[in-house]
């Protein structure tokens, strides 16, 4: 575990020797603090990985891992060769890019705004209400969100007063996907901004005296400093957020959809969940759960690499 | 902090207090219906009648849930969870985030842990394999079933990751002049710098812990050991699911009277809390700036 | 330094020997035998069991699904202690017995929940023979109450002739019955069912939903038609509530069920001709706006609010709606009253087909060393307990259960077991004479039956100030049952009996494909999306993508049963 650093010119190797040293139990030091939780990652990560062989198998839990017949791709040109799945694919990747370009967006374009308050009892207030629908399940909102934007709902009423006509948010396969994203980002942004209040706080408020005393007004002053101190984290969390992309939230479209919008509304999980899985059909789950790892892992790898391209570092 | 007089910035200030407010009053409206639904009869609720204001307005709800024994032992587990979690969190999000903000020069093998916690984040052998380790090792229906398996959040271990490379390093070089070790390092330079980061993602632990019901639905076998999200979600059972399952006519009729929506209204308002309580504790440390270019260059 | 070092290589040492014990515990074999039955300190035998629970047992204080009156009573009767495995409900369960089964630990006794999962124990050689324990234990009233079902209660539960399973059986629960407001039909001053045969046409609801729409008799202010779920169909009456069966029964069309026309074909219900007539005056209805205008996007719960407020007063559904359905209605409008009608089909009869007589099996593990115990609780618990007339005195507890209302999920047994005409015998021996005065209420001897009819008797006498729950027992045994029993007295049925019930391979590979296929579609058609016609195109999709080849796979079986 020798690392080897450089000498300055004015140590004398006595010194040197001694930082040498002090490097290498640093480095040993270091591995044994990723130690425990390098541990639990074996443990409860890596071991429990062998069932990815699941995906490969003809998988009854009668039979146990080692007693499943062997089927090799079987699942995965199964899934491929579904009638729908190019459209529930399209389905997935849309509203699940919908959800991180427009959820980062308000999240980014909150917190820029709620830090402006300065009466702190109403910044703190605001800051607790706006993450609360976070914490209400899907479950709870559908019923929200259905009674708001049916067709007799409170939406309508307000388009209707405009004397736009009735729009049928739930049932049209053209607004459905829209109703989604929006939902989903008006349930996440309060939460999500709180990252980004942190990485806010976190600029020295010694620039923004500074730029303000230069002539710069609010705006460029948030263009110049508060952005480009938030882009790392920006960046970070976008990227954290491509192996979810996939995902497009099971239990919001579960709790929303009907037949009328299953073309536009049926996403990978909805479409696997009704094709059987209710329990039973392990080893096509778990494929499609390896096809969406693998989609995740390269997407996340790529973004990585692009991101040391253009921003000259590695986000990990 | 820079205040600005002019006209235009005035009113740019009072558009942006109208619209924060607005954003709040929006993400309140739910909430308040719940909270309305909880306080309303039953049939009332079933009828779609309540809005914002309770209708036909009862405690009834209320006291259920005071009654309950098992929302009380639910709760206090999901406490213990949270609690334990939280410990077990932070400490190994901390000592691993440390070491991982290295570069590959100074922590030889630093890229070889990177993809090693990358890849677990990813690839997932999936519900049964995780159960049978978790059940040979003993831990089914323990605490531990709930606390040990998501040890590691690595999303976390990132972002803390990040704010450590972030810090300057002239001021580790100082701790380092000064004889200290790496512990000695994180703990007393590193970890009072991040603090927001820190505060930010020990909510992340909190909440992503009071809220997952998905664990105890298979590591613990009988209702009396549930957490609370999980308790609740069993209740919320569907009448569709009941009817398609084949329930007798006399156990629809005994689930309906539990399933009343403003029941389950007023549990989840109770389980909504604790939360409502943590973030204003917590909330101290988004607030105030942290003084990170306070090193004397 | 060197202590470091030395820590670090006795630290790496033990987590490397942990991880491997570890990993090789996890590949163990699941299918590994277990311990025979284990016995507590007394002597009992224990029996350990994945019980199916509810969410409103409403057991008395003290009382668990452990630890209750029944396992009292089998631990008093057959020197058994009842000890839970693992308690879930719905799909929770499900999961349950699955981690169950791969980790190779199956309780004693439990319940699974469908035919395709008793395969797969059988075919894994995972449970136990029990046709010797059933031939030599099972009381005569058991066997008479499977033999009720014609065999196939039994036959359900047997494979290569073994009985690897004892059954739940259900009962049947046709019709798909109307239900109208009673009282709104009084206040218009509508003339329903001139002959009484309880039986109306599609211009009579036509009529009677015009009627509720134009006048609004719920003075809602915003009166809606007749609302369906969006799923329109159900495999039997029981889920039955808001589908379209009554509807398909005109034309003598059975949706989701596979039957055989008169020349020996075996036809998928739902792409007959007479489904496309049925969607046909659904479609009809929709335009002309007597069907609610928000079919398809509808949630049930919003359209149990309907009912509620008022907005509609027409919903189809089984005998027992009132109990958990219109119950809510009744507690908003004191006056609401229901009246329970079937439509009339084409040949004059009331058009229904004959549910599967089982749903779920109670099974033994393979090695248990007592199975002729379930045999045993069986007996007790359906029997002996069932047909008790001095449930009093001789199970005082259990009789307290009754009264209290405790649901019959606390039995170790959560299935019901009764003869395939109980629910109608027990109405027309028992509830029916007892409310008229024929019987008196204390020569009911069956403590649940006896309980309803002392509630209905308390509607009767008081109609003004009774309950609702009084109500709604009113209503589903007097006219929902009341009913049935007017219709088979009446010869009004005309039963089809499907030829399958199962799942073959195909369906399990692509049946979640066609059933969204035929909701999205059928939605199409009502809403007028597509005109009619499509159905045709919509058939021929099913076939191709999938259906002949279920159709060609149930032929396969059932010549194989010949």
């Amino acid at each position: 575990m020798k690392v080897q650093i450089a000498k300055p010119a004015d140590w004398t190797n006595a010194e040197m020797v001694k930082q040498q040293k002090k490097w290498n139990w640093a480095n040993s030091a270091y591995h044994l603090m990723m130690l425990p939780g390098m541990i639990f990652l074996i443990i409860f990560s890596y071991i429990p990985m062998f069932g990815i062989i699941m995906a490969f198998q003809d998988y009854i839990p009668a039979k146990g891992v080692l007693g499943s017949e062997f089927v090799g791709m079987e699942h995965f040109i199964y899934l491929f060769q579904l009638p729908d799945i190019g459209l529930v694919f399209k389905n997935t990747m849309v509203i699940a890019f919908g959800k991180i370009l427009l959820g980062t967006f308000a999240a980014i374009v909150f917190s820029i705004l709620l830090n402006e308050i300065r009466l702190k009892l109403l910044k703190k207030s605001i800051q607790t209400v706006v993450y609360l629908p976070h914490f209400l399940s899907w479950v709870v909102l559908a019923a929200v969100v259905v009674n708001m934007f049916s067709l007799d709902g409170i939406v309508n009423q307000i388009l209707n007063s405009f004397g736009i006509d009735k729009l049928n948010f739930l049932g049209s396969n053209s607004l459905f996907q829209p109703l989604l994203i929006g939902t989903d980002v008006w349930k996440e942004f309060g939460f999500n901004s709180i990252v980004y209040l942190a990485a806010i706080t976190a600029v020295d408020p010694g620039l923004h005296e500074a730029a303000s005393i230069d002539g710069a007004n609010w705006w460029k002053r948030i263009w110049h400093i508060t952005l480009p101190s938030m882009l790392p984290i920006i960046l970070l969390l976008a990227i954290l957020s491509l192996p979810n992309i996939l995902n497009a939230g099971f239990d919001q479209v579960y709790n929303l959809y009907t037949p009328m919008v299953y073309e536009s509304g049926d996403i990978l999980d909805t479409y696997v969940y009704r094709t059987g899985i209710l329990g039973r059909e392990y080893s096509f789950g778990t494929a499609v759960g390896i096809f969406k790892s693998i989609i995740g892992m390269v997407l996340i790898i790529s973004a990585n690499e692009m991101a040391k391209k253009y921003t000259d570092r590695k986000l990990f | 902090m820079v205040e600005s007089k002019s006209i235009s910035a005035r009113i740019g200030r009072i558009v942006i207090h109208a619209i924060v407010i607005t954003l709040g009053l929006f993400s309140l409206l739910p909430l308040w219906n719940i909270v309305a639904i909880s306080f309303s009869s039953s049939e009332a609720v079933t009828a779609n009648a309540v809005g914002l204001i309770p209708v036909n307005f009862t405690t009834e709800t209320y006291k259920m849930i005071m009654e309950d024994v098992q929302f009380w032992r639910s709760f206090g587990i999901s406490v213990q969870r949270v609690f334990l979690s939280l410990i077990l969190n932070m400490v190994l999000i901390v000592l691993m985030a440390y070491p991982l903000s290295k570069s590959k020069r100074v922590f030889k093998g630093r890229n070889i842990y990177m993809n090693l916690l990358i890849f677990s984040m990813l690839f997932s052998g999936g519900m049964i394999p995780t159960y049978l380790v978790v059940k040979d090792l003993n831990l089914l229906n323990t605490i531990w079933s709930l606390v040990l398996p998501g040890a590691v959040q690595v999303f976390s271990i990132i972002l803390i990751m990040n704010f450590f490379i972030g810090i300057p390093k002239s001021l580790e070089e100082a701790a380092i002049m000064d004889g200290a070790n790496p512990l000695q390092i994180l703990v007393k330079v590193f970890i009072p710098i991040s603090l927001p980061a820190l505060a930010t993602v020990a909510l992340f632990s909190i909440v992503g812990n009071w809220n997952d019901f998905f664990s105890g639905l298979i590591y613990m076998t009988k209702v009396s050991n549930y957490p609370l999200m999980t308790y609740i979600q069993s209740l919320s059972i569907s009448i569709e699911e009941m009817l398609k399952s084949g329930a007798s006519s006399n156990s629809l009729e005994n689930m309906m009277q539990v399933s009343n929506k403003n029941l389950n209204a007023a549990k989840i308002v109770v389980s909504i809390i604790p939360l409502l309580v943590i973030y204003p504790l917590l909330q101290k440390y988004f607030i105030h700036g942290i003084v990170v270019g306070s090193v004397k260059e | 330094m060197k202590k470091y070092r030395a820590i670090l290589k006795r630290v790496t040492k033990l987590s490397i020997a942990s991880m491997l014990t570890v990993s090789l515990a996890a590949c163990v074999d699941s299918s590994s035998s277990q311990e025979s039955a284990s016995k507590t300190e007394d002597g009992k035998t224990v029996i350990t069991l994945g019980r199916v629970t509810s969410a409103n047992p409403k057991l008395p204080e003290g009382d668990t699904y452990e630890n209750n009156a029944y396992t009292r009573i089998v631990e008093e009767k057959l020197d058994a202690k009842i000890v839970n495995q693992f308690e879930a409900e719905g799909e929770d369960y499900d999961r349950q017995v699955a981690l169950a089964i791969a980790s190779g630990e199956l309780p004693d006794m439990m319940r699974v929940n469908s035919k395709d999962e008793l395969k797969e124990l059988v075919e894994n050689d995972l449970i136990a023979d029990l046709t010797d324990v059933y031939e030599e234990h099972a009381s005569s009233y058991i066997k008479e109450i499977y033999d009720s079902y014609d065999g196939r209660s039994l036959a359900d539960a047997t494979f290569d002739d073994r009985l690897m399973a004892i059954p739940a059986t259900n009962g049947a629960n046709a019709p798909n019955m109307v239900w109208i407001r009673q009282d709104w039909i009084d206040k218009l001053g509508l003339e329903l069912d001139k002959d009484g045969d309880s039986l109306i046409t599609l211009e009579e609801l036509e009529n009677t939903a015009k009627a509720f729409i134009e006048n609004d008799p719920g003075a809602s202010g915003n009166p809606v038609g007749i609302p369906f779920a969006h799923w329109l169909n159900s495999g039997d009456y029981g889920g039955s509530a808001l589908t379209m069966s009554s509807v398909a029964g005109v034309f003598n069309a059975h949706p989701r069920h596979y039957i055989e026309d008169k020349n020996g074909n075996i036809m998928y219900g739902s792409t007959t001709e007479g489904t496309k007539k049925a969607l046909g005056v659904l479609a009809e209805l929709f335009d002309k706006g007597i069907i609610d205008p928000q079919f398809g996007t509808r949630t049930w719960d919003d359209i149990m609010a309907l009912l509620t407020n008022g907005q509609t007063g027409i919903v189809t559904g089984p005998w027992h709606i009132p109990d958990w359905g219109l119950s809510a209605v009744k507690e908003m409008d004191k006056n609401a009253d229901f009246v329970a009608y079937t439509l009339e089909g084409e040949n004059g009869k009331a058009n229904v087909f004959r549910e599967n007589p089982t749903g779920s099996f109670i099974v033994v593990r393979k090695d248990y060393s007592h199975p002729e115990l379930a045999v045993k609780i069986l007996n007790l618990i359906y029997d002996e307990l069932g047909n008790a007339t001095n449930l009093e005195t001789d199970y005082p507890e259990i009789a307290k259960y009754n009264e209290l209302g405790v649901d019959g999920s606390t039995r170790p047994f959560n299935i019901e077991v009764y003869k395939s005409t109980s629910t109608l015998d027990d109405f027309s021996n028992l509830i029916e004479p007892a409310v008229n005065g024929t019987i008196s209420i204390d020569e009911i001897t069956k403590a649940g039956i006896k309980n309803d009819a002392k509630t209905i008797l308390e509607y009767v006498k008081d109609p003004d100030n009774a309950e609702t729950a009084a109500w709604s027992k009113y209503h589903s045994r007097m006219k929902g049952i009341g009913l049935i029993e007017k219709f088979t007295k009446a010869d009004t049925f005309n039963w089809t009996t499907p030829v399958y019930y199962g799942t073959t391979a195909t369906m399990e590979k692509k049946g979640a494909n066609l059933l969204k296929l035929e909701e999205e579609d059928f939605i199409k058609i009502v809403t007028g999306t597509e005109p009619l016609d499509y159905f045709d195109t919509f058939v021929s999709n099913w076939k191709k993508q999938g259906g002949d080849e279920i159709i060609d796979e149930i032929e396969a079986e059932l010549a194989e049963q010949q």
